[in-house]
């Protein structure tokens, strides 16, 4: 595991869920970047790399968000250490997987955050089910978006970097 | 098998960590306003630099590309000023009246309070949560606990400590929102909470005995010392029958919250 790997995923996702989030707020649309990023991380790099990617972005959004610090860190912790090993036990290699996977740990997810806010509060909140709906459609697709992109990316590059060093090499100083 | 053990025994570790912290936080019900500051000072530059990138993208689109129908769009302005005009010199008549009336009758003048103007830089941290960042901070006069409102209503409150140029906005739909409020006919006196579902306002404590009539206005009452008196929080949509000597009222809120933008804080200190 590389500890500034899972820092840069955990606050790329955190820096892109509160720039996009200003764009649907208290609307349907819900989604959970740092979740994928969480997620993401615990596929790429194993369960302790999610487990410790779950536990930074979950506190950092409770500090964030004004509620109960620990609640969104426990339930990413979980989040994290099951989508690493369901990446160990499983063959989640293709972008069908994956985003099932992200969709499974969505629906968890949300589950246990509202199973430990009716703990906390002493009180059962209803459940959006639609919106519960939504976060895991758009989450499935931010999570396909990133696994592409990371697969896509480095062979971009590296084409890129050959073209123009043979461009390079084919001229006469 | 080892490497399973050591996650296992490191995700219960962690898992207890966690318990603990939440533990400490519901027996004291401070919160954590060390970890919250410190998090948000550094987040908050990052916001005002993807709120930039993005606003000047928005700007070029709507400024230079997407001009289709401004023409139209401007004659349609233009006739909405006219007629907002004419709408403004009656209510300065109606003002001109009541203020005579209160002279007259020696009443105390309501006063206008002062209110600054914010943009919205960031939104949710955490799926519903409902607080939004705002770029006005303890620079700008901005301290916790002043309301926060739009153009139709309350949206919310300052919390946390603002850092110099943001701060965090908790919106009165949120979980942990509430307000004092009272009706406009009725008079009935309650506490206007956030996160009923829908609609996502709830006026808890109202007196049983009180007619409240579906559509009824609900206003600030001015008793939580954050609020001040007469902002609009919405329109009773449904009573619903609450516990003993009380009733429940479902409200409709009068700020669309998926439509923030520019905000104003009213800069008004939290009254003890």
């Amino acid at each position: 595991m590389n500890v500034a790997r899972v820092v840069i995923v955990v606050t790329v996702g955190l820096v892109l869920q509160m720039a996009l989030a200003r764009y649907s707020v208290g609307g349907r649309w819900v989604f959970d970047l740092v979740l994928v990023a969480v997620v993401y991380a615990a596929l790429a790099w194993g369960p302790i790399a999610g487990m410790w990617a779950g536990t930074l972005g979950g506190l950092v959004q409770d500090s964030l968000s004004g509620d109960v610090v620990g609640i969104g860190g426990l339930a990413k912790t979980v989040a994290g250490v099951s989508a690493g090993v369901a990446g160990t036990q499983f063959i989640v290699s293709s972008g069908a997987a994956r985003v099932a996977t992200v969709a499974a740990v969505t629906v968890g997810h949300r589950l246990l955050v509202v199973a430990l806010l009716a703990i906390v509060d002493q009180r059962w909140s209803d459940v959006d089910w639609l919106a519960m709906l939504v976060e895991t459609g758009l989450n499935g697709l931010a999570g396909l978006i990133a696994f592409q992109a990371s697969v896509l990316l480095p062979g971009a590059v590296r084409s890129t970097r050959e073209l123009r060093r043979s461009s390079l090499s084919k001229r006469r100083w | 098998m080892d490497s399973f053990r050591r996650t296992f025994v490191f995700f219960i570790v962690l898992s207890f960590l966690h318990v603990l912290l939440i533990s400490a936080q519901v027996q004291s019900r401070s919160g954590m306003p060390v970890i919250k500051a410190a998090a948000f000072g550094v987040f908050a530059s990052i916001q005002h630099l993807t709120s930039g990138i993005a606003d000047l993208g928005q700007s070029f689109w709507a400024n230079y590309i997407a001009l289709r129908g401004v023409a139209a769009e401007n004659d349609q302005l233009k006739k909405r000023v006219l007629a907002l005009e004419g709408i403004t010199q009656a209510q300065a008549a109606i003002v001109s009246q009541t203020n005579e009336l209160e002279d007259l009758l020696r009443l105390q003048q309501s006063l206008v309070v002062p209110t600054l103007a914010a943009r919205v830089i960031a939104g949710d941290p955490a799926p519903g949560a409902d607080i939004i960042t705002i770029d006005r901070g303890s620079a700008d006069g901005v301290e916790p606990d002043m309301a926060v409102i739009g153009h139709n209503g309350v949206i919310g409150r300052v919390f946390n400590r603002p850092t110099a140029h943001a701060a965090q906005v908790q919106l009165l739909k949120g979980r942990l929102a509430a307000a004092a409020a009272v009706t406009e006919q009725s008079l009935a006196a309650g506490i206007v909470q956030g996160g009923a579902g829908d609609p996502p306002l709830e006026m808890n404590f109202v007196d049983v005995l009180r007619d409240v009539e579906v559509g009824e206005r609900v206003y600030t009452s001015g008793l939580d010392g954050i609020y001040p008196r007469g902002f609009l929080i919405g329109t009773v949509q449904r009573a619903v029958k609450g516990s003993g000597f009380y009733s429940d009222l479902r409200l409709l809120p009068a700020v669309d919250f998926r439509r923030l933008d520019v905000v104003l804080v009213v800069l008004v200190k939290r009254q003890p």
